[in-house]
């Protein structure tokens, strides 16, 4: 038997703009780009080889005729995630228009989950200026050469550190919310897969922000 | 005991309302939250003015109708419980104590602390129900049911539907509810039939209702008075992405 609107709309449509398919796409997309942090990380551990073996790795991503088409991947991975992620927090934002004077959960919510939207913003300011900076940026003398001149700048290793602080409390909860909006929970894997979350959070805030700690404070002149 | 209870007046559903103080003297600590508030009330009352709105039925922690917001916490500060089972005992003396009503756009305020939580009617009519066929009553060893599942179909069904879950929620999510409603059905036999639409329509009621999204940070679980699993809420996004990309219905 088919009846109603669920029949007569497009099954896709309608669970794109349902809110649990909403929250299925920042999901889904947060999870692909969580891909592209490990794969991004492996790339700039490069850094702490040499000069040669990081301007080569640069050299050889850059000469790949298949790049443009990752980067628009990318790109669309990232709109996808912030796009649904708004659309969700604006939805929610209007959801309780009168808000409490005293508001304070028994438990369940947790720092990273609190600052969701903070630490998303902060990530995607730091996205803008990370690829002004380095993808976009002047590397004639190599890529190896900008990223040092960069990180020698302490307010820009500091801001890069700062924001990477953020993305690991972004993961720390969109780790395990994107297990639980997939439908993926269970009594036994459920409590692994939080730990898991935090760290995966927590190697790839140390990973990432180890490169302008070591280049930018420890062996700066 | 005497208290200072700051509540939530509104006189209805379009004024701005706001916290008025008023003093709860000699409260005895054995008298649950709402006598303490029929106390106030009768004060009030001799006094000539209007009486604190509130909601409540059986006042022993079944039916779901009482409510309230009691220092920031649906229910109150105790777990598992609904605010007719929280006794005044677990205040202390001299405590000022903040109440104020659900707050969600779905819940209309009705009067001081008093809301319109009939938008859960309307997600149970969508799809809270299931088929029953005329004739006699079916052979009751004929549907196996495990232990395992069936006492799962039962913590879900001891969801009494008060809305605590989108008082506490910081989006005003009705996923708990929804989920809880949505597994008690999907994990008995009985039902199977509606199980698809079920999953579709009750979301889509939900969504129509003016419900925040999900954000998977648990409140609801922390707040529930009948300790309803967000594991619920999981198995309905899996009930919901079954039935819009598998089902052929």
């Amino acid at each position: 038997m088919t009846e109603g609107k669920c029949a007569s709309k497009c099954r896709l449509t309608s669970f794109m703009t349902s809110s649990l398919g909403k929250k299925f796409t920042v999901g889904a997309a947060g999870f692909l780009l969580g891909g592209f942090l490990v794969v991004h990380l492996a790339g700039n551990l490069f850094l702490f080889v040499g000069e040669g073996a990081f301007n080569h790795y640069a050299e050889t991503l850059s000469n790949n005729p298949l790049l443009p088409a990752a980067e628009i991947a990318l790109a669309a991975l990232f709109l996808a995630h912030i796009v649904f992620a708004l659309k969700v927090r604006f939805e929610n934002a209007k959801a309780r228009p009168v808000a409490y004077e005293v508001y304070e959960a028994k438990g369940g919510r947790t720092i990273g989950s609190k600052s969701m939207a903070v630490s998303g913003v902060l990530v995607l300011a730091f996205l803008i200026i990370h690829l002004k900076t380095f993808r976009f940026g002047d590397d004639k003398d190599g890529l190896y050469k900008l990223v040092m001149e960069w990180f020698k700048n302490p307010f820009y290793s500091g801001f890069y550190v700062l924001a990477l602080a953020g993305l690991g409390l972004h993961l720390s909860h969109g780790f395990q919310s994107g297990f639980q909006t997939f439908g993926l929970n269970h009594p036994r894997y459920t409590p692994l897969i939080k730990k898991a979350g935090l760290v995966f959070a927590a190697l790839i805030f140390l990973g990432f922000a180890s490169m302008p700690i070591y280049f930018g404070f420890l062996r700066a002149p | 005991m005497n208290l200072t209870l700051k509540v939530w007046r509104q006189k209805g559903p379009n004024d701005a309302g706001k916290l008025v103080e008023y003093s709860a003297q000699g409260v005895s600590p054995d008298m649950s939250f709402l006598e303490m508030l029929d106390v106030v009330n009768e004060g009030l009352i001799k006094k000539g003015e209007d009486a604190i709105a509130f909601d409540s039925d059986c006042r022993e922690g079944i039916c779901g109708m009482c409510s309230l917001v009691i220092n920031g916490q649906p229910h109150g500060p105790e777990l598992g419980t609904a605010t007719c089972q929280l006794h005044m005992r677990t205040f202390s003396d001299g405590d000022t104590i903040v109440v104020e009503p659900f707050r969600a756009r779905a819940f209309p305020p009705v009067k001081d602390l008093a809301v319109d939580r009939s938008a859960f009617d309307r997600i149970m009519q969508a799809g809270g129900y299931v088929s029953v066929n005329t004739g006699n009553a079916p052979e009751a060893n004929a549907n196996l049911i495990s232990h395992h599942v069936a006492e799962k179909a039962m913590d879900a069904a001891a969801c009494i539907g008060c809305g605590a879950c989108v008082a506490a929620c910081p989006n005003a999510s009705a996923m708990l509810f929804v989920a809880a409603k949505v597994s008690q059905y999907a994990l008995l036999p009985q039902g199977q039939p509606e199980r698809t639409r079920r999953a579709l329509k009750m979301r889509e009621a939900m969504d129509d209702e003016g419900f925040g999204n999900c954000s998977n940070e648990y409140a609801c679980e922390a707040a529930c008075p009948k300790e309803i699993k967000v594991s619920n809420i999981a198995r309905f996004n899996r009930e919901h992405l079954k039935a819009s990309v598998c089902s052929e219905e």
